[in-house]
């Protein structure tokens, strides 16, 4: 009779701790998943990778042998983006310069100066004029935009335009090469 | 035959006498065993660097799938009883740079699945559906777990915005009841 009773106890107690019973001593462990990604822009690949521009001077007319009235003209570079937030776009223009490096006559220019603009990365556009001296001297202008906060990623499209020579003189025959460079990276003191 | 009556009557005298001398105590002894798991490496992990794609392509930024899928840690614990389980959290890695919702072509976030072997059972869950997975009855063992990743994706399948992640894989051993089952 003792031995009964003393079962029924344990049962007793038991029933009075279903937490304990049921969970016992359960264990956690973790594994910890990281990884990073680097800070990164990608400019897309330009279309037109080249522009040419054809004639630049008036064929006939009284402006005969001086800049004739350009088109403008748009390069696109599709799927830029900056996965950062902090990032700005740059510009570098250089003026088209002639080839030819014979001294420069009198009433001649061999350079052609223009503006590059972008106008879809930050808040305002980013635009840099070349301003090359009728021999071809200091060609090379730049430019840098305002700071995007954001990671952002945007189809840009740089516009060429404004095409001037220098005191609007003649230019001298041949070809003539210039360059714009877009660059887009972390701002000054901004992205990382 | 006075002489053998008495000497079959003899015997009988002599084994009534040890019977009423002996007693008998005893001591009963028990004991118990709780249901129980403990990790004894209870800590892993997995650090895989650069999860973006290089080069300057369609993909380039975006998720590069294979630092993730197929890495594998290994846990070590046990269980003692027969009705033990055993629950996978994925946890998905999150940006812990940027603050604020990602624009638009751009992630913050990273899903995977973890799938946890036991006692040749598996648990998984899915970092997709908050919560743990199902609860799998891996029972008695004392061994290995092993963790793996698989099935990494990003919500839009978009770039990914810079800075560092960080995710956890939870497995959660629950020794329940066995009573004392085979």
């Amino acid at each position: 009779m003792i031995r009964v009773r003393l079962l029924l106890t344990a049962g007793l107690l038991m029933s009075t701790s279903p937490a304990w019973a049921q969970q016992g001593d359960a264990d956690t462990a973790e594994v910890a998943v990281n990884g990073n990604v680097a800070p990164l822009c990608v400019l897309g690949s330009p279309s037109p990778a080249a522009v040419d521009l054809g004639q630049m001077v008036a064929t006939s007319g009284t402006r005969i042998g001086r800049i004739a009235v350009l088109p403008n003209h748009v390069v696109n570079l599709p799927g830029s983006f900056c996965n950062f937030a902090g990032s700005a776009i740059d510009i570098s223009v250089s003026a088209l310069i002639a080839s030819d490096a014979s001294t420069l006559q009198p009433g001649f220019a061999r350079a052609v100066n223009y503006t590059a603009s972008i106008d879809n990365w930050s808040s305002t556009t980013t635009s840099a004029t070349s301003a090359a001296t009728k021999e071809g001297g200091s060609p090379t202008a730049t430019a840098t935009g305002d700071t995007q906060p954001l990671p952002k990623i945007a189809d840009l499209a740089a516009t060429l335009s404004n095409f001037t020579v220098p005191s609007d003189l003649l230019l001298v025959a041949g070809s003539y090469q210039g360059m714009v460079v877009i660059t887009l990276g972390p701002a000054a003191g901004g992205g990382s | 035959m006075r002489n053998l009556l008495w000497l079959v009557g003899l015997p009988i005298v002599a084994i009534a006498t040890p019977v009423s001398a002996q007693v008998t105590g005893t001591v009963d002894i028990d004991g118990s065993v709780a249901d129980r798991c403990l990790f004894t490496t209870d800590n892993a992990v997995i650090s895989v660097g650069e999860l973006s794609l290089a080069g300057t392509g369609a993909t380039a930024g975006k998720l590069d799938v294979s630092k993730l899928d197929g890495q594998t840690r290994t846990l070590v614990g046990w269980c003692n009883g027969t009705a033990a389980t055993m629950e996978v959290e994925a946890l998905p890695l999150l940006n812990t740079d940027f603050v604020g919702a990602a624009p638009t072509g751009f992630d913050t976030r990273i899903d995977y699945t973890a799938t946890a072997d036991a006692n040749a059972l598996s648990g998984n869950d899915t970092s997709l559906v908050a919560g743990k997975g199902s609860a799998i009855a891996v029972g008695l063992f004392s061994g290995d777990i092993d963790v793996t990743l698989s099935a990494s994706s990003s919500p839009t399948n978009g770039l990914l915005v810079a800075g560092s992640y960080a995710g956890q894989v939870i497995v959660t051993l629950t020794p329940n009841i066995s009573f004392g089952a085979p």
